[in-house]
This record gives structure tokens, sequence and C-alpha cells, in this order.
């Protein structure tokens, strides 16, 4: 059978109807997104191998909803102390939003929703790229910084999803991208680098490279995630595997129990132990980028 | 076998190419980018394809050789970095990157 | 603060509860408790205790249940958040109708034992009774989350459930033509599984139980599994070996359970998934 046609007759298949989002968004939104977008299953098949797309989670699904929220407050990005977000920069309302707006939507609508999975159970990889789904949702672009989405307005947010069969009108990719910012373009024609870049450079250390055309688009971007993972996840899931590899390996027991002990080993404990410690340690780039700058400056 | 994990030989053998191939350096990713120009990383299971390996054994090789890529003084200067940075900004703003980076 | 009626208290709570979420709600005598080992009844955790509140809900919803994927619930079968609902429910009582009110914890408390068993507690309290599969099974909904409170407001209580709701009248009938029902099939004691029994009169009995076997399925990558691995790695004299075992994706992921816990505690839902108690409501487009 052809796609598109009806087995019994061949005749094109009258066109799937669609369900506005709107309601549904504005139950997301009230339940503590900031912004709330939609992506057709189907788009992620271009950019992601068999195996984490929607539809590998959820057979049938038709459509993701993605919540995005702000995370560290204004007065937080403030602090001269960088362990300041690198506790407390993540509050997970998304996620709060993402399980109302699913309890809606099979209580509601009769159709099947669930939070997509987004924790790592494979090395670093999570089943599904929350990433990927709020480019597609429509919610912002990719970065030079990591490639961390940027919303126009807010900059940098923290994003959840659910899958659902329920097939919903989709929000489209965003015409302009996000990132380079105008300053940033600027930056780039007179210095060869944007503020990002220069925060956490490949060529010194750091994770980042690229670079922007002439028409002021990304043409070039690196990102080193493994260097990041050292940054954005200091203490934690890595840091106590590498300690434990030293642990393991010292045959002094006074210098065994000065290494399980240490400030370094200790903080990794807490902060596996109060999880939000361990989601993002690192802001660098993020911190000097100009776009939602409007929304981290207070009185 | 009580607990699955790789043998060192084999590790060493594929470590590097896997690395490559999936996305532990990622590398014109950007959704706005041309087709033919616009790369992804592999999954597992297209690694191991590629290789000739089974998906569970290039998971496994993945997994170690993320946590192994750099030595655990990376996480040491990961605190330095993060320190030197945020106090920069603190005092300079988004200016220190370019004017003050003396002080990183 | 007036001393409020026990019936409209009882009613106030539910009607808060339900509000916030909660898919049942039961009230237990917390004299009832005689299953439970001394030091672990409501008594012990607040002294005056009168009643357990349960509340129930915020199980795996349909989509949830319909995914291929196991590490999907593994990661997101969370109860967090019906034991955040337990906590405004405990808050309630004391604002608003002036007794005492302890959320259970739902940790462990000494030797793998929990504070109070959540689970006794909900079968006490009516909310549902228990299955040949483990889990307390309300009769429409099946499996449900739990938070118990114990409190000292006297409310009516409503005791446990008269009927039970396992085994359902299909598995009795499948017992009857294959000597076996969907939870014991699916993961059988006499198997390599954790479940045994048999139906007599239409009731389940002699059950077995493997709960060291359940525990290598639903925390096999929690603190279970990492104290395995990192035994496995202590005992390993080779250091490039041993990092293998550091480094692995197992361990990997032990770590991220621990880290990630009230979302990756339960992981495997193999005897629920195919009972049929509550699978009407498991059934969507």
């Amino acid at each position: 059978m052809e796609a598109g046609t009806s087995e019994a007759t061949g005749s094109p298949e009258p066109p799937e109807e669609r369900f506005s989002a709107g309601p549904i968004r504005e139950i997301g939104q009230g339940a503590g997104a900031l912004v709330v977008g939609v992506a057709a299953a189907d788009a992620f098949n271009e950019f992601v191998p068999e195996g984490h797309r929607p539809k590998d989670v959820l057979p049938g699904a038709k459509s993701v909803i993605v919540a995005g929220n702000q995370g560290p407050t204004a007065g937080a990005w403030r602090s001269p102390d960088h362990r300041v977000m690198g506790i407390t920069g993540y509050d997970f309302r998304e996620n709060v939003a993402v399980h109302v707006m699913c309890d809606h939507i099979e209580s509601e609508y009769g159709y099947r929703a669930l939070q997509a999975p987004s924790l790592p159970t494979a090395g670093h990889h999570p089943p599904m790229s929350m990433m990927l789904a709020a480019v597609l949702a429509g919610l912002g672009t990719r970065s030079l910084a990591a490639n961390i989405i940027l919303h126009p307005d807010y900059g940098l947010l923290y994003y959840a999803a659910l899958v659902t069969s329920l097939p919903l009108v989709p929000d489209h990719v965003m015409a302009q991208n996000v990132c380079p910012a105008k300053p940033c373009v600027q930056m780039f024609k007179e210095l060869g680098t944007t503020p990002c870049l220069a925060s956490c450079p490949k060529d010194e250390g750091g994770c980042l490279d690229g670079a922007i055309d002439d028409d002021g688009r990304i043409s070039h971007s690196y990102y080193d995630r493994e260097r990041c993972h050292t940054r954005s996840a200091n203490f934690g899931v890595g840091s106590i595997q590498k300690s434990l590899v030293e642990i393991a390996g010292e045959p002094d027991p006074d210098r065994r129990r000065s290494m399980i002990d240490s400030d370094f080993f200790t903080n990794s404990l807490s902060a596996m132990s109060f999880y939000k410690e361990s989601v993002a340690q690192c802001f660098e780039c993020m911190r000097v980028c100009p776009v939602g700058q409007s929304h981290k400056r207070l009185k | 076998m009580s607990f699955f994990f790789v043998e060192p030989e084999i590790y060493e053998r594929y470590r590097e190419e896997i690395l490559r191939l999936s996305d532990s350096f990622q590398i014109d990713i950007q959704e706005h980018l041309p087709a033919d120009v616009r790369k992804r990383a592999l999954s597992d299971a297209e690694i191991a394809d590629r290789l000739g390996l089974e998906e569970r054994v290039v998971r496994e090789i993945r997994v170690v050789a993320e946590r192994d890529y750099y030595p655990i003084e990376e996480w040491e200067r990961a605190i330095e970095f993060k320190d030197k940075a945020c106090r920069a900004f603190s005092r300079h703003g988004l200016s220190y990157v370019f004017k003050y980076r003396d002080e990183l | 603060m007036s001393e409020p009626d026990p019936a409209k208290a009882k009613a106030a709570l539910v009607e808060f509860a339900t509000r916030a979420g909660a898919q049942v709600c039961g009230v237990a005598d917390a004299e009832a408790f005689d299953a439970a080992p001394e030091g672990f009844r409501p008594e012990d955790l607040l002294p005056g205790a009168q009643r357990v509140f349960v509340i129930g809900g915020s199980a795996p919803r349909a989509a949830d249940w319909a995914s291929p994927l196991h590490e999907h619930q593994e990661t997101m079968g969370t109860s967090d958040r019906i034991h955040s609902l337990g906590l405004k429910v405990a808050k309630f009582i004391e604002s608003e109708l002036g007794y005492y009110a302890l959320f259970v914890p739902p940790g462990m408390n000494t030797g793998n034992r929990p504070f109070l068993s959540i689970a006794l507690a909900a079968e006490l309290s009516g909310c549902g009774s228990p299955s040949l599969a483990g889990p307390i099974l309300h009769p429409q909904h099946g499996l449900l989350y739990y938070s118990a409170i114990v409190t000292t407001l006297a409310l009516p209580p409503d005791g446990p459930a008269r009927e039970a709701a396992c085994p359902a009248p299909a598995c009795v009938e499948m017992f009857e033509n294959e000597a076996t029902v969907p939870c014991v099939a699916v993961c059988p004691i006499s198997d390599g599984g954790c479940l045994g029994g048999e139906i007599v009169d239409g009731r389940f009995a002699n059950r077995r139980y493997d709960t060291a076997k359940c525990t290598t399925r639903v925390y096999t990558h929690w603190v279970p599994g990492f104290q395995k691995a990192l035994g496995a790695a202590l005992d390993e004299t080779d250091p490039e070996r041993r990092k293998m075992i550091l480094y692995s994706s197992f361990f990997t992921r032990t770590l991220w359970s621990m880290t990630y816990a009230s979302q990756s505690q339960a992981q495997c839902y193999e005897c629920m998934r195919v009972c049929p108690v509550g699978a009407d409501e498991r059934a969507l487009k």
C-alpha cells in the first residue's frame, strides 16, 4: 500500500485531523512552564538515528510538546561564587508542567502521553534529546555555546518534553537563528571571536570553537563535550568514578583515607545525593551571552 | 561472565574511533546548516555496523572512553577555571572576556 | 482553632487531596498495624497517633505502559509526585485542622525496612488489597503509588477493602486452564523469576516470592547494583580491568540512578505490565 492511500479503495486518505495545541499550551503555562512549543514526531527523523526518535519511545507518537523554563535567577547570575549556580541552577518546574500536560492529554483527550525520557541511560546518552525537541518545537535555535538552545527573548532555558499519540498542529522551526546575536556578529568581524567562544576557547584548554559567515550565520561550530562534562558536571557521577579509580589503586592506607575524606570526593558524593547539584555546574559561556540579558538586569 | 565489561585490549583498540563517531566532539550539528554540511553523531548501533562489533560492546567502549578521555586533573582545573571566570565577570561584566583575560 | 467534627474533617481532607491529584484516599486505624513489627508502627513514629491517612495516584500512565523501551519507565517512573502530595496533605492537617500530621518518609529506615510499610497502610485503609504479584492493587485503577500520613486526628476509619482486587476473574479462568496467571507466567520462580503461587477457591494461595531476586530487577541500577559493582571492582587486582568496571555503563547507570533516586527507584514493571486489574485505564488511542 502506498503511503497516503487507502488500502481498500486506492484513493487518497483524508488528511489526519490535527488538534490545536492552544488549550494544552495554556495548561502547561499554568503549571509553571514559561514557554510551550509543539513539534511533529516525524520531524526528528532527519536529525537523529533510529533508536532516539519519539516513535522509538512511544509507538504511534504524533507530537512532542516541549516546556521551557528559566534556570538561575538574575541574582544568582550576579554572584561572584560560581558554586551558587552549581547548586541552585535548576528547579525542574518544566518537568512539573510536562506531567500536568500528560495527565490532561490522557484524561481529557483520551490519547497517550508520556514524559520524554531525558535522563542518561548509557554513558552520557539519554534516549531522547530535549535540545533537538526544543529546536523542532520552535522555541529556539542552537548556539555556538556548547550548542545550547537559545530562546530569542530569554536566552538559556531548561527544557522537558512529552511524547503523545495526539496529533497536534505543530509549531515551526524558527526561521531566524537566535545565535549569533547582532553584537556577536560585529564582534566576530572585528576580533574573530564571540563572547562565548572567548570565554571557553578550544585552543586554550576550553570547549568551544566556531565561525560566523558573511551573512551573519554560524558556518562552523566545535564543541568538546567531554571537557564540558568536567566543568558542567564537575562534581557528581564522573568525578566519583574518577576518584574511585584513584582511591582503589592507592596502596597506602593513610593516603587512601585522605583521598576518601578529601573535599573533592566529599563534594562529589554530596552532588550525587542532592541531585540538583549535579545537573548544571558551569555557566561561563552563557554568563557572557548577550541573548536574554534584559532578563538578568534588576535593581 | 559475572559482570559485563570490556577487556582493556579491546577497549584500547577501538576507543578513539568510537569516540570520533559518537557525539563526544560535536562539529557542525546546527539544524540550519545545509544537509550536506550538517553532521550528526552515529548511534551505538550504527557504529557497531560500521566496525563489525556488537552494539553492546560499542556502547560499553563508548561509555568507558567518555569517562576516560580527560584525566582527573581536568576536573580540578575545571574548579579553578569557573572560579576565575565567575569572579572576573562579577568585577567587570561581559567585557572581561576581552579586556581582562589576564585575570583568568 | 475549634475542635473539628471528624466526619467533616475527613470530607474536607479527601476533597483537598482529590483536588490536588489523589485518585484514591483512605483512613486506617493506627492500632490496626499488628502485622508490622514493633518499632515500625504508627505510634512508633508519632506518639498519640490515631489514624493513618493514605492517598494513592500518579502511577505510570497509559503511554508509559505502551513504551517498548524498558529504560523509559526505569528512568521516568517517578513516585515523587505522590509523595509531594502527601507532604501537602500533612501540612493541610496541621494548618487547617490543628492536629499533628507526620508524612511517612518514603525511604528506608534500617535493614531495608521502611519507617512504616506504606503498602500495609494502603491495605488497612481500604485503598487496595494485596496481590499475588506483590503490589497493592486498587480494584479500578490497578497499580497506584501511595503516600501515607500518620496523624493524631481521629478521622472515621475506612478499614480494609471487603473485596480483593486480585485475582481478577480473567486470572481465575486462566489458572483453571493453564495452572498459572499472567504475573507468575512472566516472572516464574520455578524458572529464574520471583513469583509463584496458585489460586484456590477464587483466592490466591501458597504465594512464593524471591525478594532477593526481585531486588536485582527492581533495583538493577540503584544502590544494590552499585554495591555489587563496587565489590567486583575492589576484588579486581588488575588496575586496567578495575578501571573498565568503574567506568562501565553498568556502574555509570547505578550512579545516575542514585543521583536521580526519586525518578529511578522502580526499575521493573513486568508483573504489573501483564496484570489485568486496571488494564482498561491503560488502553487509550
